[in-house]
This record gives structure tokens, C-alpha cells and sequence, in this order.
């Protein structure tokens, strides 16, 4: 990456989830259980669960936020709240 | 709304649980939760065991805590491992370790999906052997060797704090990182036998608080369990969800199928149910009135103008249930000492026993005292078939 | 244990709908004013698969 090029938001590059990651709903957002690294989440709202959900079928995590009704405003929440689940590798980034 | 919050009303379906497949043991542990020793002639079929694992598989739990007496003793183990795994229920299994061979070590090692935790209770087989019997702690280690000799990385090693290994604590780490494996510590229970040696075995007020700071120091690899939840009062807060979960995000099955609001609670005052009742384990988990209650509204405590009450939540259920003391009350080992107060106020009244009690050597009159730690059985009951059986145990420390 | 010495004074039922502004029980004993709902709260909470209690 050339010096001084600005990092790529996360909510403009592709992502999914990992397919070795468990996604139970519930009535408050979801549970996700990584089986590979065995780390629990709690996915605190159901706008979350559903943008994790249609993360791979759009093209940036934008997308994926506005689909499932996530505001504007809240952009910057999500935006956090994916950044802990690439963290723990819960959400992989796509490639190609 | 707090994580603890939305747990606490209880979840459609457990997190996790802890399944205990058989009650046979080839050991004879002096403080074990589930008084083991014997097979129940009762224990659930492989067809019934399987279609528990269908309903846990259904309902989306994550994992289950296989455990016992000595689950690998049942033949279809390994056959039952499998079948969750391949309906992807993960698995831990407790262990002594006796069947831990290399090959069974290069299996566990290749899958993602098993997890394996190995008891030890003394770093020296001294400390370790007087609880768990002679022999013990040499069939751990060796199974921890195969393990980590397999490449297992990251398998557990569960030990239950006593008054006898408090002071070993250093060394348990050590053994853990010497074979890749992650340490967990867990709290003495004063259930099942544990009733028996509690008043002996249990960590003293200034161990506790020892115990505490090592895990504030030593305890960002180290598991607990959150079953120390009840030490929150002494400052800083453990990691876990510092709750009793009993009921509410876990539970425990039994080897008749049974279901427990927790493991360390196995008395029919917290017996919910039967899988083998209409509508199995999810119409126990989920409409079954022992859980209900637990969920709901909890009474009124006499702890609650304390201002430590917040963070203890008046400590673990069991601990409180089998001591006799009232569960609207401190904790036995409440970090203040109001426990303590209320114990020696009750005085030797009956402590409440369960019916279950596959121990093969049958167990004190309640209320009467350990005086020495007993040794572990002779083996040539019909229901042992470990190779290992006929370990014999070693007298008081 | 099965007695109930006082019901709880309001008693919400368990949500089942997804909404966001659900009002939830507050503990009784809750020594912290209610939180404004998720705007500066986390999202993501992480738990350790070994931390609940009641699994040994």
C-alpha cells in the first residue's frame, strides 16, 4: 500500500461470514459461535443480524447496512460493530 | 439493555450445556458432583442418545460438555462424538484421561469440532492422588502427553480449587503451558459427594482472596468457568457473564435423561424434567415450571442492601442449596464473611441429599464428618469396564 | 424455592418480535440508571464460551 493513501473504510470492501461460524437469532439480535476459534458473540441488535446475513450477497458492507435498514446516521455504529467481528474473524473479507 | 439482562429472562435454547453420558467411573473422585461410580441400568440407549443430539443439533446449541463419571467408559462413545459433531454440536469432553491412548490423541487432534479437558486437582500426585486416587495424576499427565505429543494445541486442564492445591496454583500453569494446553480452574462445589469433604476441602476466606489476585494477575489464559462469579465482590469483576446460568443459558442432561438446572445441582429440587417425556428436551428446556421460575422474577434477597450484592448477584445457587443454607442468602463463601456467620449459626441440622447416588462405596450419614479421605473402591462390579479398574487410593494426606 | 414471596412489579413479557425499542425489565436491585438505548452502546459483545456459569 503506497505511503499516505488512506485506509478503505470497512463498510467499503466486500465481506461474509465465516463459514466455520454458527448464527443463532434471537429475539434481542443473534448469537454467533465461531467452531474454529471458539469465541462467542452477542450481536446486540436484529438490523445487525440481518446486514451480517446479506453481507455476502452485496457488494460493499455499505450495501449490505442500508439493505437491511440500517440509517445513515447509524453508519458509524455499524461500521464499529463489523470492525469487532472482522476482529475476532467472525467476518472474513471476500475476495475477487 | 446489559448482556446479563437478556440472559438472565433465559433464551429459547441453551448456549451450552453439560451432558453427563453415564455414571460409571473407574475412579472414585472423594468430591464428586455427580456422587459417580456405577452404571445406572437406566442410562439412555445409544438410539435415545442420539436423538438428543438431533434435538440439541435443531435448536442450535453450540456446544455440549460431555461428561460423567467417565464418559469414554460408555462403548458407544466415540460412535456418539461423531454423530454431534456431524450435526454440528461441538464437543468438549471431561476426562480423567484413562483411555486418552496416542491414536485416540491423532484423532481428537485433527478435529475442530472436539475439545478435550483433562481433571487434575493436584499438580503433585501427592495433592492430586488423595483426592482423585492413587494413580491419577500419573494417567493424566500421560494422556496429556499423548495430546500434546499429538499436536492438540489448546486442549483444557480442569482443576477444582481446594484448600489442598490453592498454594499450587503457579504450577498448574505450568504444567498447561509445558503441553500447549489451556488451564481452566473451577470452584468447589459442596455437591454430590462434595458434600462429604467440602467442609475440609473448600479454600479458607484468605485462599479465596489469594485465588482472586492470582487470577486478576495470571488469569488472561487462564478459564474459570465464571464459576467464581461470586469473588466479583472483592473489586473488579472476572470475565464471564457473572450470573448463575443455571437454567437460563445452561443446563445440565443426566445419564437417565434426566435434566438438572446445572450439574452442580443435581437434587430433585432442581430436577426439570425428562427427555424421554413428550416433546424431549426442548419441551423440558422450554415449558418445564422449575425453569420458568428461574427465569422469572428472583425473590426478594436478604443480601440486597449490600452494597457488593450487585456484582456477587448472593453467589451460586447449589453452594447455598447443598450447605442448607437459605438461597434468598449469602453465599457460603461470601467474600464478606456473612456465609460463614449464617453456617455456624445453623448448627449439624440435615443437609439435603439426592436420591441419585451411583457411588460405589456407599457414603457417610449426612452430617457427619470427613475424617480422612477415603480410598477409592476395589474394582469387579459388572458395570466397570475400564482397564484401569481396581486403582486403589491412598489414605488421609 | 418454588414459593414467590412478591411479584415483580411490572412484568414484561419476553420479546419475541424483533423490535429495537423493546422495553426490558429493570432489575430491581439495578444501582445504574437506565442506559439510552443502543446509539453509544456496543453493538458486538464478546463472551468466552467458557463463561457461563453452570458447566464444569
Amino acid at each position: 500500500m503506497p505511503t499516505g493513501a488512506p485506509p478503505v473504510s470497512i463498510l467499503d470492501r466486500a465481506w461474509a461470514l465465516d463459514e466455520r461460524v454458527a448464527l443463532r437469532p434471537e429475539p434481542f439480535g443473534a448469537l454467533a459461535y465461531h467452531f474454529g476459534t471458539r469465541r462467542l458473540s452477542f450481536l446486540k441488535s436484529p438490523l445487525l443480524l440481518a446486514t451480517v446475513r446479506g453481507l455476502a450477497e452485496h457488494a460493499t458492507a455499505r450495501d449490505a447496512c442500508l439493505a437491511a435498514g440500517v440509517t445513515k446516521e447509524k453508519l458509524g455504529d455499524y461500521e464499529r460493530a463489523l470492525g469487532t467481528l472482522a476482529g475476532s474473524g467472525m467476518i472474513a473479507e471476500r475476495t475477487g | 439493555m446489559k448482556l446479563v439482562e437478556h440472559f438472565e429472562t433465559g433464551l429459547d435454547a441453551p448456549i451450552c450445556l453439560t451432558w453427563e453420558l453415564t455414571y460409571a467411573c473407574n475412579l472414585a473422585c472423594v468430591h464428586c458432583l455427580s456422587s459417580s461410580g456405577r452404571r445406572d441400568p437406566r442410562e439412555l440407549s445409544t438410539a435415545e442418545c442420539k436423538a438428543v443430539i438431533d434435538e440439541l443439533s435443531r435448536m442450535q446449541v453450540f456446544y455440549v460438555n460431555v461428561g460423567g463419571g467417565e464418559p469414554t467408559v460408555r462403548r458407544d462413545f466415540w460412535e456418539l462424538v461423531d454423530y454431534a459433531v456431524a450435526h454440528d454440536v461441538g464437543v468438549k469432553f471431561s476426562t480423567n484421561g484413562s483411555r486418552i491412548t496416542p491414536e485416540i490423541a491423532q484423532r481428537l487432534a485433527a478435529s475442530d469440532y472436539v475439545d478435550v479437558q483433562i481433571s487434575l486437582d493436584g499438580a503433585t500426585a501427592a495433592v492430586n492422588d488423595a483426592v482423585r486416587g492413587s494413580g491419577s495424576h500419573t494417567t493424566a499427565l500421560r494422556a496429556m502427553g499423548h495430546l500434546a505429543q499429538a499436536g492438540f494445541e489448546g486442549f483444557k486442564l480442569s482443576v477444582v480449587v481446594t484448600r489442598a492445591n490453592v498454594s499450587q496454583l503457579d504450577e498448574f500453569k505450568a504444567i498447561a503451558d509445558a503441553h500447549g494446553a489451556q488451564l481452566r480452574l473451577t470452584r468447589l462445589r459442596p455437591s454430590g459427594r462434595g458434600a462429604d469433604v467440602w467442609d475440609e476441602l473448600h479454600p479458607t476466606a484468605q485462599q479465596q482472596q489469594e485465588l482472586y489476585q492470582w487470577l486478576l494477575a495470571n488469569g488472561e489464559d487462564v478459564l474459570t468457568g465464571d464459576s467464581f462469579f461470586h469473588l466479583a465482590a472483592f473489586g473488579e469483576a472476572l470475565p464471564g457473564l457473572g450470573m448463575c446460568g443455571a437454567g437460563r443459558v445452561v443446563c445440565l442432561i443426566d445419564p437417565i435423561g434426566d435434566v438438572y438446572a446445572c450439574p452442580f445441582a443435581i437434587h430433585e429440587e432442581f430436577l426439570a424434567g425428562n427427555v424421554r417425556q413428550t416433546g424431549g428436551f426442548d419441551a423440558v428446556w422450554k415449558t418445564s415450571s422449575l425453569f420458568a421460575e428461574l427465569r422469572g422474577p428472583q425473590r426478594d434477597s436478604t443480601c440486597s442492601g449490600c452494597a457488593h450484592f450487585d456484582s456477587c448477584r448472593g453467589g451460586c445457587m447449589a453452594a447455598k442449596f447443598f450447605t442448607g443454607l437459605p438461597l434468598e442468602g449469602p453465599d457460603p463463601e461470601c467474600v464478606l464473611g456473612h456465609g460463614e456467620r449464617l453456617l455456624a449459626a445453623r448448627g449439624d441440622s440435615r443437609l439435603p441429599r439426592p436420591r441419585v447416588d451411583m457411588s460405589r462405596r456407599p457414603r457417610r450419614p449426612t452430617g457427619a464428618k470427613l475424617a480422612v479421605v477415603q480410598a477409592p473402591a476395589p474394582p469387579g462390579h459388572a458395570c466397570e469396564e475400564s482397564p484401569l479398574a481396581g486403582l486403589r487410593g491412598v489414605e488421609a494426606r | 424455592m418454588r414459593e414467590r414471596i412478591t411479584p415483580a412489579p411490572v412484568e414484561a413479557e419476553p420479546e419475541t418480535s424483533a423490535a429495537e425499542s423493546s422495553q426490558p425489565p429493570v432489575p430491581e436491585t439495578s444501582l445504574v440508571a437506565e442506559e439510552p438505548l443502543v446509539e453509544d452502546e456496543l453493538l458486538v459483545e464478546d463472551v468466552s464460551i467458557d463463561g457461563m456459569c453452570g458447566v464444569y
